[in-house]
């Protein structure tokens, strides 16, 4: 989904896709293109005869990314967004994943 | 590479999704070859969309919505046959909608069964599992609940798991 990440991490076998979050199979109910995405991804297991091994599954999203996002306008934001939108000092802590100690948070820089 | 990461994201979770990947390094990276062919292997899944089984104790939201640089960092088994009628889905950084319409959208355990059925594998897994995503410090994730994971797997004679990323 995020393949870039993934393989910054290191993984054995990886397959990428680029489908929204949340919907890393396809969309409900397309059980042909479920499979389809299911097959491809397990058919990377024989393939692969070393670590960080990747594959690029030839799937396209059938729709423009506005749109996939638009669908979940009404998802309220998770709770570190929230946090981070009230107290954007604190950015510099997710983008580094430097977890502040309690009174960091609280104390503007 | 043709695949773009990052299209889906929005602006803000697509910098720091970019500001993780640059910090990461990769250690060594383990690898066993796959010893039989993918038609005789018993296939399980692990999806890290937060699915728990009605009767289970969901993945904790509470203490993410007190602490929301913690993330639950336990597992759940989620048994064959299970169907998004039985579960919650509980991760606060996904819309959760596709996941309660269709469970196979994140964790595809009937289309696994139907490659079963057209041999492509030779047998899916009885008992599958779901993790929950959002886990900035992955400490418990890796030393406990991995191998816990990995224990079940063995004992269930799994040749092979395919971790679905929600």
């Amino acid at each position: 989904m995020i393949p870039d990440l993934t393989r910054a991490v290191g993984v054995p076998r990886l397959a990428g896709i680029s489908y929204p979050l949340g919907r890393p199979l396809g969309s409900p109910h397309d059980h042909d293109g479920q499979r389809a995405v299911l097959r491809a991804l397990l058919e990377v297991l024989p393939r692969a005869t070393d670590p960080d091994t990747y594959v690029e599954l030839p799937f396209v999203w059938p729709d423009t990314p506005a749109h996939a996002r638009n669908e979940s306008r009404d998802i309220p934001p998770s709770p570190i967004v929230e946090l981070v939108m009230r107290k954007p000092w604190l950015l510099p802590n997710l983008y580094s994943g430097r977890i502040p100690r309690r009174e960091e948070e609280v104390c503007a820089s | 590479m043709s695949i773009d990461s990052y299209r889906f994201l929005d602006f803000a979770t697509r910098q720091v999704m970019k500001a993780w990947a640059s910090r990461e390094r990769a250690d060594v990276i383990p690898f066993t070859p796959l010893t039989k062919p993918l038609n005789e292997c018993t296939v399980a899944l692990v999806s890290t969309a937060g699915i728990a089984c009605q009767g289970d104790r969901p993945f904790d939201q509470e203490r993410e919505r007190r602490d929301p640089w913690w993330g639950d960092p336990s597992f759940r088994v989620i048994p064959m046959g299970t169907t998004e009628a039985d579960v919650r889905v509980c991760h606060l950084h996904i819309d959760p909608r596709f996941a309660q319409a269709d469970l196979d959208v994140v964790l595809p355990m009937r289309r696994l069964t139907e490659l079963a059925q057209q041999g492509v594998i030779r047998q899916a897994a009885a008992r599958h599992y779901s993790i929950m995503g959002y886990i900035l410090e992955p400490d418990v994730l890796v030393h406990e609940t991995a191998p816990a994971i990995a224990e079940r797997m063995h004992a269930d004679g799994i040749d092979a798991a395919a971790l679905v990323p929600a």
